[in-house]
């Protein structure tokens, strides 16, 4: 079957064809991010124990959401991959526990808003995937465990205890530590 | 030393993953929406998230399934946010709102089940391992009774405050009481009630005679 797209994404960031889309409804650009995230998508889904064809059709969703939604995708605060992450796990709990996962809204502004901890800076939105890679690399094997048994696999912090045979307050002290380790090596390349 | 009354990076981390019973993922999302710099911590989780989604390998998908979604863009283009008609029946503004989405009622108008002296609960809901997700409201002055754990207990205070020794709690804090934790006394500080969202992860020893009397028929 002939490929609709042929832009190359090694010269577009994703970003800029996300941008395409929102402002222009370009097709093509949206046929690149579709062949590009979908498989990645289904190939997520899929760990996480949906069957083929599940996965493929809310791979499938995930991505017409995108392209409902593309106006409300801010690249200045989000890449692309995160936020379509976050609509794929958000869809997967829904479907497998039924009820929806609850969300975080930054416009909440309670009058009580507490800023008792100063973080360190915040991630920059440019790092890319292969940073990611590398900066897993560096990790201990055992705190890279503890990350991957949380992404891949949807383990509480008891269940990795469980599994790992190690204490409660190890996993969480590796999860800790490996996600600062992460923030920072990203964070400072981005 | 931790932070007095903010939870630890790895409950972001798994929040991020998904991997959170709804009963900690809505406690967890309660107690960020009033830190904006937890909420920064979370996109940084899920942003590594993203990157692990690129990293996947690719599955194969079906010839025909680009073409068809495709065909099906026009006819989503007509949707917008038309379907975004939630029903905002909790209108209390002093509360993050994916509780209020969560409880569909105000804190006020909640069946509330008289637990002990002084206090009252609403159970919410029961998560996978069985910790119990509920609600306390206990008035201004109340000494909640002396008591271990068996798991970790965890309390976002939502209106009101209380203190556990020199630590005082207001609303946007959470307290975190392991398992270790012993002879456990939160005082409710004097003046408007408190009302907390609480996970208890496993059932708590109360200490006193009349506790043990009282525990079967608070359900805790």
């Amino acid at each position: 079957m002939a490929h609709i797209s042929s832009i190359a994404t090694d010269t577009v960031t994703f970003e800029e064809l996300a941008a395409l889309v929102a402002k222009k409804r370009d097709k093509e650009a949206f046929a690149t991010l579709f062949e590009h995230f979908a498989p990645r998508i289904k190939s997520y889904l899929m760990k996480h124990g949906l069957e083929n064809g599940h996965a493929e059709e809310i791979a499938q969703e995930v991505l017409i959401t995108f392209w409902r939604k593309a106006t409300l995708f801010d690249p200045q605060k989000a890449k692309l991959s995160t936020w379509l992450f976050r609509v794929a796990r958000n869809r997967m709990i829904d479907l497998k526990r039924k009820r929806k996962y609850p969300e975080v809204n930054a416009d909440d502004h309670l009058a009580q808003m507490v800023s008792a901890e100063r973080t360190d800076r915040p991630i920059e939105v440019k790092q890319d995937a292969k940073l990611v890679a590398s900066a897993l690399g560096i990790l201990p094997k055992n705190q890279r465990k503890a990350i991957e048994l949380s992404f891949f696999d949807e383990l509480s912090h008891s269940q990795i205890a469980e599994k790992l045979s190690i204490p409660l307050g190890t996993v969480k002290s590796r999860i800790r530590i490996a996600f600062n380790v992460l923030r920072k090596e990203l964070g400072d390349q981005g | 030393m931790k932070p007095h009354g903010l939870i630890g990076d790895e409950w972001l981390v798994s929040y991020a993953a998904g991997a959170l019973s709804n009963v900690h993922a809505l406690t967890i999302a309660s107690h960020v929406s009033y830190q904006p710099e937890m909420q920064e911590k979370i996109r940084a989780a899920e942003a590594i998230g993203g990157d692990i989604l690129c990293q996947e390998e690719t599955a194969a998908i079906s010839e025909t399934l680009l073409a068809e979604t495709l065909a099906k863009l026009d006819h989503h283009e007509t949707e917008q946010e038309a379907a975004i008609n939630k029903e905002a029946s909790n209108t209390d503004t002093d509360i993050p709102s994916c509780l209020r989405d969560y409880l569909g009622a105000n804190l006020d108008d909640l069946n509330w089940k008289l637990m002990g002296p002084g206090m009252h609960q609403v159970k919410l809901a029961t998560g996978p391992e069985g910790e119990k997700l509920w609600l306390l409201r206990a008035r201004g002055g109340t000494i909640i009774p002396e008591h271990d754990h068996r798991g970790t207990e965890m309390t976002l205070v939502l209106r009101g405050s209380y203190h556990v020794g020199s630590d005082h709690y207001t609303p946007g804090l959470i307290e975190i009481a392991d398992a270790d934790v012993l002879n456990h006394q939160p005082m409710i500080d004097e003046g408007e009630d408190c009302i907390c969202l609480v996970v208890t992860e496993a059932p708590i020893k109360l200490k006193s005679f009349i506790g043990r009397m009282v525990q079967p028929f608070i359900g805790l």
